[in-house]
């Protein structure tokens, strides 16, 4: 693959940059339109209740009130990303099934007098008995939370691959933990946030989202729209972690209170309700039960993975599958088998998360590191045995191919000093590994493809049209720079039109780590084809042969004889003459088996490419608090290539503190139904002083397929970083982790085990 | 979440903020940094008519050493200055210590001493929207019939948390406290009452005006234990104070009261004595984000901590 090029592989500053230091980029609450109103929304108090009835008679009289809503205004239709999972009536009228799910709401002219008129809306409820726990909620006997969901299970992924049992029987050794985790707050910048505004037939609506396409057909279904009404608009600031992805109760609430009033409507959550009321990262306990031959080589595999759901199902399927795939996409289990139970209970809402699932995978990481030592291998060499090689196959029938798993272990491990100081480690000093895969894109029908628009303008500037969509991760800048190494133009000479319905084709949006690979794919071939058109003019200009032609800062030249140039801009002008101005389309849609479903049929190929990545956390521990400390972290990602190298380290340094430093503070805190900590003093994020110093390291395995060899960068760290901290505490310790974070009370226990079995 | 309507008073003298108070008949509260009161006020923990911000009282500011032997700290004077006069570093590193770890420097900057020391007690089952309360019941502190956290508790177990206040207390700290009906001096360790729903022996309209601190040399340390590094108010704090042989440390953070221990003698006998006093005395119950009984025992462990680092010190 060429490797030399202008601005592709540059650190560059991104195109977003300058607004957001500067804090000129909108949050959606900076947003004002004219005659915009406040909206407010009643919550229920209670976990499980009948709903008797709602008055909304005496808010509606408040002066300044303009509308008021409960569930009885909308259209009885229930969401669900999949038809056999749409319970999600958003605005309830049978039963409330959370505490602070959404029950009515107001529009009013200021927040005061919406939070008046709240107060006098009247619910009577008739409480019902609840359930929090997932082992309890599959009982007999437990309250049934959707009438259609026996035992309250809300999926079951079913995978069984190989002769598991016969394995396992024949393994030299067998290992059986069970693993648990507090599910995540997203603690984005931004509460849910978002402004409705419903005017001559359009329904308008501005919030950070993931996927903007998907979100306005779910809005056009529940509101009984046609999809070309609902148009949702763009915004990149805010922060969404996947916790904007599918469409949320505030989306409903506010369109339906801007449709009443016929003004537009601005709903800003609270940080409090952001926690209570909009979706959360699931609770997991993952039982896993490992079979190894005398070299190490991983035999069988079998698991079994409860998933607090919540109380709907959200994109159940997806979450309860994803943890076990990135998992088997990044070793060699010639069986295996995966069961995975999401199960309702009276908690909030629950969706998919950047770092999801790590007790799982931190678990089987720290399970592996342990069966290893007791047969004298070490964590590298376990690794280097059982991970994927390029061109292989994974157990549920995925192609690998670009593969630098071995070079992330190897780069990682050097760097560190790995072998050496994980055999000799002193005092309560510890190092551990973490490794995983990610698909770049997974199957979205077909939305699994994006599209692109390029136009180059009179003056020589270019335009491009995509669906693709920035949650802060820099996609906007990558396609910018993606287009402006295609076209020779400046990255400051190209607007970006994106994620916004009206505008832009289909895209899978920021949802499945597919933007890189293949919104900007998309990208490359629309200005690859535009490319194509500037040449042919150029060429015939210049009297030289098009192969001849380069492109670069705006020029059109000769590469043999660089004194015959001209600017872009004569070309597209010479081409509006002609009457064929120079804007092209291209598209790319991944190699996926699209006969796959999650949990039907759940075997074939899974994306188009995967990407890799081995995470080194240095860990140390205080032996009388049980405080961990982490003076550095090493992670290197095989991203295919960097598209921008410090936009890649800048996810993977997030991506330490989210999901590294996050395993030893955060966690969600519960007193049954009721979540101790939705704010963000005992919400434990990272803080500055918390991070360790950050060693990245970028391995360039150059796919085949990837825009210039580039796959997602930076979800891999996410999904490892975690495995990192647990392996490194296993190493210190010499025991397993039983829950995550690490928070020093439950590391100090582990300390005491650790002495009761010497003693 | 916004805050409620109330009537704002800016008070030019100790004198004009209590005849402000006065005219608002006990339902007015001091605002000095805000740190405290504001969050309690957009929580709708605290319903005040009027607000009587203190923070123009140039007397307040002050920090001097007057002859009687006394450092004078006006209650208005910041926590970042206050860490910062080069008196608390010499002679108060308790104190130095404490105030460091307050919240974070940001915050430091905005809260006062007087502030810090009269915050109100804290529960993870407290600090919530009236919404959430609403959904899980009013306890004691807020006015309903019940603990939330221990069932069929008879009293509140909420949670002092200045991280300043035990500092203050091993240096045998006074106050000075200004109200309606004249001007009093006490240690600072007899203002708490033990009761959650009104953790301070304040008089209605009764304003903290100075900390007068003994001016002898310490030694001293502060250990506090936190989730995160900054932030985070103390989950079991110990400060201890040393002169000469003896010394003092007080336990904070853990119920409604930071509680005192003398040590007459340091030697390792003393240490673990006291160590397991404050074990035993230490009654935390599961209202933080670490388990109740992990902190029962770090207030001993802390101690010995914060004793070694002393002696360790000293020696250097």
């Amino acid at each position: 693959m060429k490797d030399n090029f202008n601005i592709v592989g540059k650190r560059v500053v991104r195109s977003d940059s300058l607004d957001k230091v500067t804090g000129a980029a909108r949050y959606t609450a900076d947003i004002k339109l004219p005659n915009i109103l406040v909206g407010k929304v009643l919550r229920s108090p209670y976990p499980h209740a009948r709903i008797v009835s709602i008055d909304l008679k005496r808010a509606l009289k408040v002066p300044g009130v303009k509308a008021a809503i409960s569930g009885f205004d909308a259209y009885g239709i229930k969401w669900g990303v999949f038809r056999y999972t749409q319970d999600h009536a958003m605005l309830p009228t049978d039963k409330v099934r959370y505490i602070g799910e959404d029950v009515a709401a107001v529009a009013a002219v200021d927040e005061e007098t919406a939070l008046e008129a709240l107060s006098y809306i009247k619910v009577d409820y008739e409480p019902l008995p609840a359930v929090f726990d997932p082992i309890e909620s599959m009982k007999e006997g437990a309250p049934q939370i959707h009438a259609e969901h026996k035992n309250n299970i809300n999926i079951h992924i079913h995978i069984d691959v190989g002769e598991v049992d016969k394995a396992m029987g024949k393994a030299f050794l067998v290992r059986e933990d069970t693993f648990k985790a507090a599910g995540e707050a997203y603690a984005m910048m931004e509460p849910y946030a978002v402004v409705a505004s419903y005017a001559n037939g359009y329904l308008d609506l501005w919030m950070p989202n993931a996927g903007p396409h998907v979100r306005a057909k779910a809005l056009s279904n529940l509101l009984k729209l046609p999809l070309n009404k609902v148009r949702i608009r763009h915004i990149n600031s805010g922060g969404a972690f996947g916790g904007r992805s599918e469409v949320a109760p505030g989306d409903l609430v506010a369109s339906l209170l801007s449709i009443k009033a016929g003004r537009p409507v601005k709903l800003v959550l609270s940080r409090e309700e952001n926690a209570t009321s909009s979706r959360q990262v699931h609770d997991i306990m993952a039982t896993i039960k490992t079979g190894m031959k005398k070299d190490g080589t991983i035999v069988a595999k079998d698991y079994r993975v409860i998933y607090n759901g919540g109380a709907y199902s959200s994109t159940g399927p997806i979450a309860t599958s994803i943890p076990f795939y990135v998992y088997e996409e990044c070793y060699r289990f010639p069986n295996v088998r995966y069961n995975g139970y999401r199960v309702f209970t009276n908690k909030g809402i629950r969706g998919m998360y950047g770092c999801h699932g790590r007790a799982f995978l931190a678990g089987n990481e720290a399970q592996m590191d342990l069966m290893a030592k007791e047969l004298g291998i070490d964590p590298v060499d376990i690794r280097l045995k059982n991970g994927l090689k390029p061109g292989e196959v994974t157990a549920t029938k995925s192609k690998i191919t670009s593969c630098g798993l071995k070079d992330t272990i190897k780069a990682a491990s050097e760097r560190t000093n790995f072998k050496k100081r994980w055999a000799r480690k002193s005092g309560l000093k510890g190092i551990g590994m973490g490794c995983i895969a990610i698909m770049c894109g997974f199957p979205m029908g077909f939305r699994s493809g994006s599209s692109c628009y390029v136009k180059i303008n009179d003056d020589g500037q270019a335009t491009l049209v995509t669906g693709l969509v920035d949650n802060g991760q820099g996609n906007e800048s990558m396609v910018i720079q993606v287009a402006s190494e295609v076209l020779g133009i400046p990255m400051k000479d190209i607007n970006l039109v994106c994620a916004d319905t009206e505008v832009t084709n289909l895209d899978p949006g920021a949802y499945s780590q597919a933007a890189a690979f293949v919104g900007a794919n998309a990208v490359r071939v629309a200005c690859e084809n535009a490319r194509k058109k500037i040449v042919s003019i150029a060429a015939q200009k210049l009297r030289v042969k098009a192969a001849d032609i380069g492109l670069k800062d705006g020029l059109a030249y000769s590469m043999k004889e660089p004194d015959k140039k001209m600017p872009i801009s004569w070309v597209v002008r010479e081409a509006f003459f002609r009457g064929e101005p120079v804007a092209a389309t291209g598209s790319y849609f991944p190699n996926i088996d699209f006969e796959r479903e999650w949990v039907s049929r759940p075997w074939g190929q899974m994306a188009g490419t995967f990407s890799f990545g081995t995470s080194i956390a240095e860990v140390s521990i205080d032996p009388e608090t049980g405080k961990i400390a982490m003076p550095r972290f090493t992670t290197a990602h095989d991203c295919g290539r960097a598209i921008n190298p410090m936009a890649v380290e800048g996810q993977m340094d997030g991506s330490v503190q989210q999901a590294g430093v996050a395993a030893i503070t955060e966690g969600n805190l519960w007193d049954k139904g009721h979540l101790l900590n939705p704010d963000l003093l005992e919400y434990k994020v990272p803080l500055a002083c918390d991070m360790p110093d950050i060693d990245t390291i970028i391995i360039s395995s150059l796919d085949p397929e990837g825009p210039f060899g580039a796959k997602e960068g930076g979800l891999t760290v996410r999904m490892n970083a975690y495995s990192a901290v647990a392996c490194a505490v296993t190493n210190a310790t010499g025991e397993l982790f039983e829950e995550l974070p690490l928070t020093p009370d439950k590391v100090l226990t582990m300390l005491e085990r650790k002495k009761g079995v010497k003693g | 979440m916004i805050l409620p309507k109330f009537e704002y008073k800016k008070a030019k003298s100790v004198a004009e903020a209590v005849a402000f108070y006065h005219d608002h008949k006990g339902r007015a509260r001091y605002l000095a940094g805000g740190t405290d009161l504001i969050p309690l006020i957009k929580l709708r923990l605290s319903t005040p008519t009027a607000v009587i911000d203190l923070k123009d009282i140039e007397e307040l500011k002050a920090v001097s050493r007057n002859n009687g032997g006394w450092l004078t700290v006006g209650a208005n004077v910041t926590l970042f200055n206050l860490k910062n006069d080069p008196v608390v570093r010499e002679y108060f590193p308790a104190l130095y210590e404490s105030l460091d770890a307050t919240s974070c420097e940001t915050l430091q900057m905005r809260g006062t001493i007087g502030g810090n020391i009269l915050q109100d007690t804290h529960c993870l089952l407290y600090n919530k929207s009236l919404e959430w309360r609403t959904a899980r019941g009013f306890c004691y502190k807020m006015g309903g019939a019940a603990c939330n956290v221990v069932p069929n508790a008879k009293a509140c177990f909420s949670n002092y948390c200045s991280d300043n206040a035990p500092s203050l207390i091993t240096l045998s700290a006074q106050v000075k406290l200004v109200g309606p009906r004249g001007e009093r001096t006490v240690e600072l360790e007899k203002i708490f009452s033990g009761d959650g729903r009104s953790p301070f022996l304040v008089e209605p309209g009764e304003i903290l005006t100075e900390i007068l601190i003994p001016l002898k040399k310490t030694q001293g340390a502060y250990e506090k234990l936190r989730v995160r590094d900054s932030m985070d108010y103390p989950l079991a704090g110990v400060a201890v104070s040393v002169k000469g042989a003896a010394a003092r440390a007080c336990v904070g953070g853990i119920g409604l009261a930071p509680r005192l221990y003398d040590l007459k003698n340091i030697n390792e006998i003393t240490i673990k004595e006291a160590s397991d006093r404050i074990y035993a005395d230490a009654k935390p119950v599961s209202n933080t984000v670490l388990s109740a009984i992990y902190r029962k025992r770090m207030a001993g462990a802390l101690l010995k901590k914060a004793i070694r680092r002393v002696l360790q010190e000293g020696w250097k």
